[in-house]
């Protein structure tokens, strides 16, 4: 232990009164683990819907609408903060210990140890500090028409439920559930969001008689009422300002399509030094850093709408502020305001295809950020969460492997050409998947699908591998 | 089931850590699967994100799956608080509206 200060160290009083879940003294049978998911996300779901208590109102423009998608959190409902808390402050700390500003050394157990419970403790201290600002800003009504009494109880409400969250998290990763709760919730989010679009039965009157929310619905409900068929179905397909069924197609299309590039990777031998005969192989796959780049390309747009739109309310008039952004209220969803000028329009996805013919600059330069965005994000995201080139090469050599037919000081050399490549054109294609379901206008937002489908897949695989161990056991 | 066996064999085949070596060489063909299986995590993991800081790297992983000194609950309890919590809300509603009812009635 070198002796000095460090900004770990104060972490340590508060470590003894952090919740912390058990690790598993035993291989926790697959059943048990569905089981254990599956509750959780039944938690997670009720959670998200039950209102919290005490709120005054929750209409007026929403700021962090476009932030919703990606942090699983409803408006209104106890779970109104998400996996905010976490997912900050395990970026904060990622990015904190990946540039080597707070020291950690992973092979001492005391210090990831320090480290797991600073991150733990800045998340609940980010659930206390959004949750006093949400209630302070006025998010619910004023503190005056809430009562004092009442605000304290909400902000209750919202620390115990990013509390829950984190310890749901924490209780999926340690081996007790599958994957991580962060991504089983974000997924389950935006599954969620899909499927209601899809078959939501509410009905909206927009001018033209009762409606149906959901695309489906809508479908068969124009074909039966509808004397002229093909009007009818033109009508399911193509309607504006509702989900159609040209969306829930490109959906489905996205989808496959993430499905399908998730294969492509490069396999490359590597074999063990001390036992002969060993043979395995490290697989690079073409997304590298997987939805790493857009997870961290939106977290950027959602923080520039969320200044842009702040300083457009107060200042609508500076030169400066309209050249971030221009802000309108949308006819459609009510009270919420979406960019009509300024940087904020030229880096948010054209609505649909005519008006990417209308505004081909727009779409453009639109474009060319997504794509270099997420390429730059992918190349930075490696570094910092120490799975480049050097650190893989760092890797293999403490598990004793090398590439046949390379010297081991070559290894680094060998890897360094594909995962740099590797991560930015995977990074790359994930803009471009981005983009493509935004324009083709798929449900959910393109961000959102490709999270959906990333997240779904990692799932799918973990799930194989359990199998897989499972198996292995009565093999034996 | 098999409940037994596996048992047995689960206290060699449970990897708490991805980065750790140290398999011992039983059957070359078992081990080699193993050894792919477990390359797969660890660049799976690279990739994997889980949302922000979730786990990326083979050092993410790690978060969470060491024993720290700590508030020990058992994810039992966990779950139990959750539900506790979701019930406090719910019965505060339920007070809330009463409550109400009760005041308006008596005003």
């Amino acid at each position: 232990m070198g002796g000095g200060f460090r900004v770990l160290h104060l972490v340590r009083p508060f470590l003894s009164f952090l919740p912390e879940v058990q690790t598993a003294d035993r291989k926790v049978p697959f059943r048990e683990k569905v089981i254990y998911t599956v509750i959780s996300l039944f938690i997670f779901l009720v959670c998200s819907q039950l209102p919290l208590y005490g709120i005054h109102s929750t209409t007026g423009a929403d700021p962090f609408y476009w932030m919703r998608v990606i942090l699983a959190s409803n408006r209104g409902t106890v779970m109104e903060l998400g996996i905010t808390p976490i997912v900050t402050s395990g970026l904060v700390m990622q990015l904190l210990a990946g540039s080597k500003i707070i020291e950690v050394d992973n092979n001492v157990r005391e210090d990831r140890a320090l480290l797991n419970g600073a991150q733990k403790l800045l998340g609940i201290l980010i659930a206390v500090g959004e949750a006093v600002a949400y209630v302070l800003s006025g998010m619910y009504g004023s503190v005056s028409q809430l009562g004092v009494g009442n605000a304290i109880l909400i902000i209750i409400q919202l620390c115990f439920a990013g509390i829950i969250v984190i310890c749901l998290d924490e209780l999926l990763q340690k081996g007790y559930g599958l994957g991580s709760g962060i991504s089983l919730f974000i997924a389950t989010n935006i599954c969620e969001n899909i499927i209601w679009k899809a078959f939501s039965p509410t009905t909206i009157n927009s001018g033209r008689g009762a409606e149906f929310e959901g695309a489906v619905i809508a479908l068969f409900h124009l074909l039966i009422t509808r004397t002229d068929k093909v009007r009818a179905l033109r009508e399911a397909f193509y309607r504006q300002n509702l989900p159609n069924v040209t969306n829930l197609l490109a959906t489905v299309l996205v989808f496959l399509i993430v499905i399908y590039f998730q294969g492509f990777r490069v396999v490359l031998p590597v074999r063990s030094k001390n036992a002969r005969g060993q043979q395995g192989s490290y697989p690079i796959k073409l997304f590298y850093t997987s939805n790493m780049p857009i997870i961290l390309q939106s977290a950027l747009v959602s923080n520039l709408y969320f200044i842009s739109q702040l300083l457009y309310r107060r200042y609508s008039g500076n030169f400066l502020v309209n050249l971030l952004g221009k802000w309108k209220e949308s006819e459609y969803s009510g009270g919420q305001f979406i960019p009509v000028g300024g940087l904020a329009y030229y880096i948010t996805a054209p609505s649909s295809l005519a008006d990417m013919a209308a505004n081909p600059f727009h779409a453009l330069f639109y474009l060319v950020f997504m794509l270099s965005a997420c390429a730059l994000f992918s190349k930075t995201w490696i570094e910092v969460s120490g799975s480049s080139a050097k650190d893989v090469a760092k890797q293999l050599k403490e598990q004793q492997m090398v590439m046949p037919g390379h010297r081991e000081a070559n290894l680094q050399k060998e890897l360094n050409r594909y995962i740099p490549t590797a991560a930015a054109f995977g990074g790359i294609c994930i803009g471009a998947l981005t983009v493509l379901a935004d324009f083709m206008g798929a449900i959910g937002s393109g961000t959102g699908i490709l999270l959906a489908v990333t997240i779904i897949y990692q799932y799918f695989e973990t799930f194989e591998k359990e199998r897989a161990t499972e198996l292995g056991f009565f093999g034996f | 089931m098999v409940r037994g066996s596996s048992q047995s064999q689960s206290s060699s085949s449970s990897t708490s850590r991805p980065g750790t070596v140290g398999m011992a060489p039983r059957g070359s063909a078992a081990a080699a699967a193993g050894m792919r299986r477990r390359r797969t995590t660890s660049t799976s993991s690279g990739g994997f994100s889980g949302g922000g800081g979730g786990a990326t790297g083979s050092n993410m992983l790690r978060f969470y799956t060491d024993d720290a000194p700590g508030l020990k609950i058992t994810p039992t309890v966990v779950l139990v608080m959750s539900l506790c919590f979701i019930g406090f809300v719910t019965a505060l509603h339920v007070f809330g509206k009463l409550y109400r009812y009760r005041s308006g009635a008596g005003a």
